[in-house]
């Protein structure tokens, strides 16, 4: 297992480095940059101006020259500033890091265990009114969009009965940590819902393969009681494709879920992301991307790991 | 002696209107032929846009100037009358096998569904229209002007739907200049090109409002550009916020609004809080470039001298104490207001007003009725040009400063309003190109009614009173501005919840829903925003 490991981390960094040329490139090849998104298209500014900005800002040199750049610069650690306006990445990272992983590490804990157990309840009640339920609970979940679901949640909890604010993060009035406690809840139970509808479907699917096995009939055919071959045979045996899918979710926590940041005035990467690739401003979206590749290698590579571990078929390496 | 000048200039310009509205395609672009471009006009039921798509909240365009003084009596306003559209296409000899291409940059419902009435209007007279919307370098794709005047398009689009925002008249025409790279679509002509020029250095009022009339009876008669319909803005407060009698104004730039007299009801703990949206995301954006639009451009700057509520007039001096102008209009004194201060309690200087007049010159992205000022300074070709190491217009002496003008220019004193120095010490090492970029923007040192108290980009930005504010200390407690872009989609949303105190907006649906709130008030305003259809009448 260890040459496997040790393989597969190697393997990642020409396979980062690849992602992210074609990355960079693909945002290259659009038309504009950084400093036409400055503009206001309706004024027309001095284009001798402009074409020193572009030089103080590095867009003259090549495109492979401006990536050798940024790249090394990763490399030593250094993510450089926004093309906008001079901030360093790495302090815009950790300012915008906390309210994504507040809102995703909620969303994905909850999804996954709700998700998994309501999963599991509708494999184990086939066919009864439960299993109807959810199944239509499941459908409405992975089919209205967020945005629906965010937008409603405001209209009833915020405005209407006023439990919870109406959005943002912080607010001047908030001393400690724990005072946007219920800032959090809204989005973050949005964020869940479609999600968990995800997960579950996804469970009952695994659930009802798993069930329908020949070691399962062997079990009940072993006089095993019920809930210990549910349980123990099926569910352990139907908890590998779940944890893939929740494993492949796991970038959300660096990229952020960009609608309901924005329905909730969230200010985390997700909404940094899709605001720096609209200013063209690469090296913010080049960080984010990186980050985001890197993830999901790793992730790739754990769930391999998972994976074998639970599941003895399964050989790493071959 | 006034009246004589204004008398002179419009018997000046009366020739200016002989060369109009030729019949004949001017080249292989059936726009070119003006008949084809009064036709559309004539199309166009812009009543019905207004009423249908805006709500009401808008007013048809005749001529590119709002309504109001600037508002020529001789306008045609192409009233809607198919009839007459045909038969003038009928003249030009259209080819209604033609379809145009129309491009928007507007990613709104609204404007989507602006091109397809304006698509049915023309089709119902025989004129075929595509549309689709601008992405990704908007300015490039619109700009429409070939190295060579005379050449061939550089564009495919044929109409272009866009809005100016004027600071200033002359912001209207100026780009219709030859050779001026814009949107406009138009080759340009030599007449024109005199009546731009001459409404930019005239600096009596009143000539120069006759000759913006002149340019806007030129442009019309043409049907150079179709003007469609005048934006409203509206201020929106909620009944917690007092005045105290001071105006309203074109809140998207700088004006007397004595917002340090303003109040508002104190909350539970006494304090009077007041709530705005328009904060940074990221960073402050620096001041000099959408002068009075962000919440940071309104509450941390004081400005050179002050300005009437919708910019037609100075009312005196802000950080300038006394200011004149000379005879000929070329030479600028304003002296400093004794005590005035930074917000981090140092003196602002006539070094600081110096040295950011010239860091100025060279900043990217300066506004560009102050560009045109600054860049008309004498000494200042030749700064921007490498050949002088300063720029020998700008002097001081005391607190006094002396600007020198390389010509007569109509909206210098305009500028000085919307315009004012920056801390120098701060950009120590700065390359003036990269000036949004320098660390300062991330917890600016102003030198307004309220300085910055906490940044939390992306969710707010707080502000509290600068007590040496040479003014006074503003009444208000605090201000808490949330985190929005420009037509902040959450603006509604945070009335409703009694987090807005006073906002602007020009978004129709906004408008509707604030109306519907009982604790909100809307003050319309008539602001220089038209927008317009540009006609591309390049060679095709």
């Amino acid at each position: 297992m260890l040459t496997f490991i040790v393989r597969r981390l190697l393997i990642m960094v020409p396979m980062a480095i690849g992602i992210s040329f074609v990355i960079y490139l693909a945002l290259d090849l659009s038309p504009g940059d950084a400093v036409t998104r400055m503009l206001n298209p309706e004024r027309t500014p001095d284009p001798a101006r402009l074409e020193e900005m572009r030089r103080a800002l590095g867009l003259d040199a090549p495109m492979p020259v401006r990536y050798w750049i940024w790249l090394t610069g990763v490399v030593r650690g250094d993510f450089g500033n926004t093309l906008t306006g001079g901030v360093p990445i790495s302090r815009l990272l950790l300012d915008r890091l906390p309210a994504t992983l507040e809102l995703s590490v909620v969303a994905l804990f909850l999804s996954s265990i709700v998700g998994v157990i309501l999963g599991t309840i509708s494999a184990l009640r086939r066919g009864t009114a439960t299993d109807s339920i959810l199944t239509v609970g499941g459908m409405i979940g992975v089919s209205i969009p967020e945005f629906f679901f965010g937008l409603v949640a405001i209209v009833v909890f915020a405005l209407h009965l006023q439990w919870l604010p109406v959005g943002g993060r912080l607010l001047p009035t908030y001393d400690s940590y724990w005072d946007h406690l219920p800032n959090i809840i809204m989005p973050a139970l949005v964020l869940s819902i479609m999600m968990t509808a995800g997960v579950m479907r996804y469970a009952r699917t695994a659930m009802l393969d798993a069930l329908s096995r020949e070691f399962i009939k062997t079990a009940r055919a072993k006089g095993l009681p019920e809930w210990r071959v549910n349980l123990l045979h099926g569910f352990r045996s139907a908890l590998t494709p779940v944890i893939v899918l929740i494993g492949f979710r796991l970038p959300i926590l660096i990229g952020g879920s960009v609608i309901v940041e924005e329905v909730f005035q969230w200010p985390g990467l997700g909404s940094l992301f899709v605001q720096s690739v609209r200013n063209k401003d690469l090296p913010v979206v080049m960080t984010i991307a990186l980050l985001t590749v890197i993830l999901v290698l790793v992730v790739s590579l754990i769930i391999d790991i998972l994976t074998a571990l639970i599941d003895p078929r399964v050989r790493l390496g071959t | 002696m006034k009246m004589l000048k204004t008398a002179a200039v419009a018997l000046l310009l009366q020739g200016s209107m002989g060369g109009l509205a030729q019949a004949e395609a001017l080249n292989g672009n059936p726009l070119s032929n003006v008949l084809v471009r009064q036709a559309i006009a004539h199309a166009i039921d812009r009543q019905l846009i207004v009423d249908a798509i805006f709500g009401g909240y808008a007013v048809t365009a005749s001529g590119l100037l709002p309504n109001g003084p600037f508002k020529s009596p001789d306008l045609d306003d192409y009233s809607y009358d198919p009839e007459r559209a045909r038969e003038l296409l009928a003249e030009a000899g259209w080819d209604s096998s033609r379809t145009l291409e129309v491009v928007y940059y507007y990613d709104d419902q609204i404007t989507a569904d602006l091109m397809a009435v304006l698509q049915a209007q023309l089709a119902d007279v025989g004129i075929n229209i595509t549309y689709r919307l601008l992405v990704g370098d908007v300015a490039a794709s619109l700009n429409s002007i070939p190295d060579d005047p005379a050449g061939m398009s550089v564009v495919t689009w044929d109409l272009a739907y866009g809005a100016r925002a004027a600071m200033v008249m002359q912001e209207y025409f100026n780009d219709y200049g030859t050779g001026k790279a814009s949107a406009d679509g138009f080759p340009g002509s030599a007449e024109l090109d005199a009546l731009i020029a001459a409404s930019n250095t005239e600096t009596d009022p009143e000539a120069a409002k006759l000759i913006l009339m002149q340019i806007d009876d030129y442009i019309d008669a043409n049907m150079i550009t179709l003007p469609l319909y005048y934006q409203q803005m509206y201020t929106v407060e909620s009944n917690r916020l007092d005045r105290n009698g001071e105006p309203n104004g074109n809140e998207q730039f700088n004006y007397d609004w004595n917002v340090h007299n303003w109040t508002v009801s104190p909350d539970a703990d006494g304090n009077q809080v007041l709530y705005t949206n328009g904060a940074p995301v990221d960073y402050f954006e620096q001041p000099w470039v959408n002068l009075g639009l962000w919440a940071g451009n309104k509450f941390l700057w004081a400005h050179m001298l002050g300005a009437t509520p919708f910019l037609d007039g100075v009312t005196g001096g802000d950080l300038a104490e006394t200011y004149e102008m000379s005879e000929d209009s070329l030479t600028l004194t304003m002296t400093l207001r004794d005590g005035i201060m930074w917000h981090d309690g140092t003196p602002i200087t006539a070094d600081d007003v110096t040295q950011s007049l010239v860091f100025a010159l060279k900043t990217p992205n300066l506004h560009g009725v102050v560009a045109s000022a600054f860049n008309n300074i004498a000494g200042a070709a030749e700064y921007l040009a490498g050949t002088a190491d300063g720029v020998s217009g700008i002097s001081s002496e005391g607190n006094t400063i002396t600007i020198r003008f390389a010509a007569p220019n109509a909206n210098t004193l305009i500028a000085f309003t919307q315009w004012g120095p920056l801390p120098m010490t701060y950009f120590e090492g700065v390359d003036p190109a990269l000036i949004q970029q320098a660390p300062f923007w991330q917890n600016p040192i102003g030198s307004g009614p309220f300085m910055v108290e906490e940044a939390n980009f992306g969710d707010f930005v707080s502000f509290v009173p600068f007590a040496d504010y040479w003014e006074g200390a503003p009444q208000i407690d605090q201000v808490v501005a949330w985190a929005s872009a420009d037509g902040d989609v959450n603006m509604v949303r945070n009335a409703i919840a009694n987090r807005i105190d006073f906002a602007i907006t020009k978004v129709v649906s906004d408008i509707e829903a604030i109306e519907a709130l009982d604790f909100m008030r809307l003050v319309p305003m008539d602001v220089p925003y038209t927008r317009m259809m540009w006609i591309n009448q390049y060679d095709k």
